[in-house]
């Protein structure tokens, strides 16, 4: 999972329903693979703290996940809420996250990532320095894409260096924020061998532009990027609409 | 209209050379400490390092918003580069939520240590360990402590032998509050100024077309900031490595 991708499971939450929030944060957290399996979450005090709710809603959002089987709280010294390990369970979520969703909230939601990101790629093309451009060149090329897991990583991770090329850290924290929220199902396609070759392709072009200072040319192949993440991901929800399996059938 | 491009340079120098008197002062009891036994426990580290940066961190509007010690691996047994380093309150950060004290950096909570692999191959450390000299890396997004923009100050820690450098003391001076001690002395120039590092990256302007975080090209004079890497350039121009078509 993208690097940020932990803080914003945990960053602060909106009034309404917020056990229900804390729920979904770390249900999407688990199941998105950002929090592993076996993972112990932070003390109770500390994600009261870190969603700037009270003790007592955390503890209801946790009740809530330990019915859904999400974690198990132990006791003791040692103790505290551990995230359960069971992928096929996970892959279940997932799926039913994505017929949660509606086609037109899934294209909204790639809307949003793709202006921010175009918006960050730009904005890296017109300030990157010759030497930052060649460290985020240098980062790329000896970033792993042969799994996806790997490629989901190293995705997250491209996609924030390019933010903090952009000097803003608002465009910073919101791509931070987006990755956690909606990275996980976006990366949802680099499943496939051909989108992970596709993909790389692309980050090597938005390299291109920001060591030219090429900012439209940027904004463009950030734009192609998300908008291919997209199709993939609608792709998938068509699937798992029609009772397919959430990857695709010659997904490696 | 009462200043020179040189008072003003010395008044971002007298700045930064108050943050690295700091460092001085913090890192003397740190090299102490180092060798006063192979066997140092983190606890105790941490417990020192605490003590000489906190009151730092909680003065009201601080200048340093993160401060601490970062060691080589083999300083602290069994562990690998280990961060004694203290955040200054969180005013409403929208990733990390809101905190009204000092909080300690905890790098589990931060997911893109996963693809750093290795802390000492980053500017705040590689350059104080190259070149045996204190160093300021930014202005730039920080993204590993507070998602600010930010400078980092940092001076190498060596060892007893004086050879082998074994950490990193430091401190993270934001932006705004650079700019908040020294914006005044800078509109009390007439000419539009810049605050340059040496890449020419904007750290502050009096000229309203070139912005914070902007490369800079040449102005008609500059003048350095003595014992900083910065510039004060006059009448800077934004700089033509940006073609926008």
């Amino acid at each position: 999972m993208g690097p940020g991708a932990r803080e914003a499971v945990f960053a602060q939450l909106a009034d309404a329903g917020r056990a229900e929030q804390v729920a979904q944060r770390l249900t999407d957290g688990i199941v998105l693979g950002v929090l592993d399996p076996g993972e112990r979450l932070p003390s109770e005090p500390e994600l009261a703290r870190r969603f700037g709710v009270a003790l007592i809603t955390v503890r209801e959002g946790l009740g809530i996940l330990r019915v859904a089987g999400l974690v198990e709280t132990r006791r003791g010294r040692e103790g505290g809420s551990f995230v359960v390990r069971d992928d096929v369970e996970h892959r279940g979520i997932l799926t039913a996250r994505l017929r949660g969703l509606a086609q037109v909230e899934l294209s909204d939601m790639a809307v949003y990532f793709g202006a921010i990101l175009a918006g960050a790629a730009e904005r890296a093309a017109e300030r990157a320095s010759a030497e930052d451009a060649a460290n985020l060149a240098g980062w790329l090329s000896g970033a792993d894409f042969s799994t996806a897991a790997a490629a989901r990583t190293n995705q997250g991770g491209f996609l924030l260096e390019l933010a903090v090329l952009s000097q803003s850290a608002r465009l910073v924290r919101e791509q931070i924020r987006l990755q956690a929220e909606f990275g996980p199902l976006l990366l949802l396609g680099l499943a496939a061998e051909s989108a992970r070759v596709e993909v790389a392709d692309l980050d090597r072009r938005i390299v291109r532009a920001v060591a030219r200072g090429r900012g439209a040319r940027a904004r463009e192949a950030a734009g192609e990027l998300v908008e291919l993440l997209a199709r993939r991901l609608l792709a998938a929800k068509n699937r798992v609409e029609r009772g397919g399996a959430l990857d695709e059938p010659h997904a490696d | 209209m009462s200043r020179t491009p040189t008072e003003v340079a010395e008044a971002v120098a007298d700045v930064f050379r108050g943050v690295f008197d700091q460092l001085a002062a913090w890192r003397e009891p740190i090299e102490s400490l180092l060798d006063a036994g192979p066997d140092l426990r983190a606890a105790a580290l941490d417990g020192a390092v605490a003590e000489l940066v906190l009151p730092r961190l909680e003065e009201p509007e601080p200048m340093l918003v993160g401060a601490g010690f970062i060691a080589d691996g083999e300083v602290v047994r069994g562990r690998g580069v280990h961060f004694a380093w203290w955040l200054g309150p969180l005013a409403d950060n929208p990733v990390l939520g809101s905190t009204d004290e000092p909080t300690r950096l905890d790098l589990s909570t931060r997911g893109y240590a996963e693809y750093l692999r290795d802390f000492r191959a980053l500017e705040w450390y590689r350059i104080p360990a190259t070149t045996r000299h204190a160093h300021v890396t930014g202005p730039y997004v920080d993204h590993l402590c507070t998602c600010d923009y930010i400078l980092t100050l940092t001076m190498p820690v060596h060892a007893r032998d004086g050879e082998r450098m074994v950490g990193v003391v430091g401190a993270d001076v934001a932006v705004r509050r650079l700019e908040g001690a020294l914006l005044r002395d800078f509109l009390d120039v007439e000419a539009p100024l810049a605050l340059v590092n040496e890449q020419g990256r904007v750290v502050l302007s009096t000229d309203p077309a070139l912005q914070v975080g902007r490369l800079a090209g040449s102005g008609s004079a500059e003048v350095a900031c003595p014992g900083t890497p910065f510039t004060v350039r006059v009448d800077p121009v934004a700089s033509g490595s940006s073609p926008k078509i």
